[in-house]
C-alpha cells in the first residue's frame, strides 16, 4: 500500500457522492435501537404488565378464597415495582453529549446499580413470593374446612405426638423455613443467571470499553 | 425533528455522523439506522448543549457516544453490539464509498477495536490529540502514544500482513 492512511482518507472523500445521508423516515421501522432507549422502554413494559398483574391477580384471590397469597404477591410486587421505577429514572439523567467515558461509565454504573439492587431484592421477593403462596394455600377453604387444618388434623391422627406450633405442625414450618432459606440463597443466583443470559453479550462488552479507555486514561 | 433543525444543525455535519456510523456498521441498512439514531439524539439533547465547545465537536461526541451503544435486534430478539467483529467473508458486501481505497480503509477501521475505530476517525478528522481526549474522556499524553499503533495495525491490514 503506497498511499498513506491520511491521504486515502483525504482523497476518499473528495467525491461528494461519497457522503450521501440517508433521509430520515424510518425512525418506527429501526432494525437498531439504542441500549438506553432499550432499557427505559423495557422498564416501563415490565413494571406496567406487574402492577396489572398484581391487581388482577389480587382480585381473583379474593375471590377465589386465597387472599393472602393475592396480598401478599400484591405487595412484593408493588414494592418490585416502586424500587425499579425509581432506578429507571436514573436513565434520563445519563448525557449522551459527555465525553464517551463518563457516558459509558454512567450507564455501566447505572446498570451495576440496577443489578446489585434488583440482586438483593430478590433474595428476598422469592422467600416473599413462596410463604404467599403457602398461606394463601394454608387458608384456602375446600369442603367447607380449611386447607391448613384438614392438613393439621390428618397429620395429628396418624402422628398424634406431632410437636405444634400456634396449632401448625413445627416440620411444616421447619419445611417452610428451609425453603425459604434456599429462595433467599438462590435468589439472587437466579436473577444473577438471568441477566447473564440476556444480557451477557452486552455487559460484557461494556467492560471491555471501559478497560480499554481506562488503560487510555491511565497509562 | 423539524426541517429547520435538520437543515441548520444536522445537515452541515451530516459528513461527521457519516463517517462515524460507516465505521460502527457493516451493512446500508444498519448504517441507517444508526444515522437516524444519532440524528434522533442529538434533536433530543439539543437543550444541554451550552456552547462550552463546538458544534461540530458536540456532534462526534454523540456519534460517537450513540454508535459505541447501538443494539441491533434479532429475529429471537436477543440483543447484541453490532460492532462486535465479523470476518470479512460473512459480511455482506458493503461497497459503502465510490473510492475503492477509501472502503479498504473502512474495512481495515472495522476490525479495530470500539474505542480504536472512534480515536482514528477523529485522528483523521485532524482533530488535536487534546480533542480527541475531551470527545473520549481519555488523557491527552496518551493519544499519540495511541494512533501510532492503531496507523501501524492499520497499514498492515491494508498490506495484508496481518488476518
Amino acid at each position: 500500500m503506497e498511499k498513506s492512511i491520511e491521504s486515502i482518507w483525504k482523497q476518499g472523500f473528495i467525491n461528494s457522492d461519497a457522503l450521501v445521508a440517508p433521509k430520515l423516515n424510518k425512525l418506527y421501522n429501526q432494525k437498531s435501537i439504542h441500549i438506553i432507549d432499550k432499557f427505559k422502554r423495557m422498564f416501563r413494559i415490565n413494571l406496567n404488565a406487574i402492577v396489572a398483574g398484581s391487581i388482577l391477580f389480587l382480585g381473583i384471590s379474593f375471590v377465589i378464597g386465597i387472599p393472602y397469597m393475592g396480598i401478599g404477591f400484591f405487595l412484593t410486587l408493588s414494592i418490585i415495582v416502586i424500587v425499579n421505577r425509581r432506578l429507571s429514572r436514573g436513565l434520563n439523567k445519563i448525557d449522551k453529549s459527555e465525553s464517551s467515558y463518563q457516558y459509558i461509565k454512567a450507564f455501566d454504573n447505572w446498570m451495576k446499580q440496577q443489578v446489585s439492587v434488583n440482586r438483593i431484592m430478590a433474595r428476598f421477593y422469592y422467600p416473599l413470593f413462596f410463604l404467599s403462596g403457602v398461606l394463601g394455600f394454608w387458608q384456602y377453604h375446600f369442603n367447607g374446612k380449611q386447607l391448613g387444618e384438614a392438613i393439621t388434623n390428618k397429620l395429628i391422627l396418624n402422628y398424634p405426638g406431632i410437636d405444634l406450633i400456634f396449632g401448625v405442625p413445627l416440620f411444616i414450618i421447619l419445611g417452610v423455613i428451609l425453603m425459604m432459606v434456599m429462595l433467599s440463597y438462590f435468589g439472587g443466583k437466579l436473577y444473577q443467571w438471568d441477566l447473564k443470559v440476556v444480557y451477557g453479550g452486552v455487559l460484557r462488552k461494556l467492560d471491555e470499553i471501559i478497560a480499554d479507555m481506562e488503560e487510555l486514561r491511565n497509562t | 425533528m423539524s426541517n429547520d433543525f435538520y437543515a441548520i444543525s444536522i445537515k452541515p455535519y451530516a459528513a461527521i455522523i457519516i463517517k462515524i456510523c460507516r465505521a460502527y456498521t457493516n451493512s446500508q441498512e444498519d448504517f441507517e439506522d444508526y444515522y437516524q439514531e444519532v440524528c434522533l439524539q442529538i434533536w433530543r439533547t439539543r437543550n444541554n448543549f451550552r456552547g462550552q465547545s463546538e458544534w461540530s465537536t458536540w456532534v462526534y461526541r454523540l456519534a460517537l457516544n450513540v454508535s459505541l451503544t447501538m443494539l441491533k435486534k434479532r429475529k429471537n430478539n436477543q440483543q447484541y453490539f453490532t460492532s462486535e467483529f465479523l470476518p470479512n467473508e460473512l459480511t455482506e458486501s458493503n461497497q459503502a464509498f465510490p473510492d475503492e481505497d477509501l472502503n479498504q480503509l473502512y474495512d481495515a477501521i472495522k476490525r479495530l477495536s470500539e474505542l480504536d475505530r472512534g480515536l482514528i476517525l477523529l485522528y483523521l478528522e485532524e482533530k488535536s490529540y487534546k480533542e480527541i481526549a475531551e470527545i473520549t474522556g481519555t488523557n491527552p499524553n496518551n493519544i499519540g502514544v495511541r494512533i501510532k499503533r492503531i496507523k501501524e495495525r492499520l497499514k498492515k491490514l491494508l498490506d495484508g500482513k496481518v488476518d
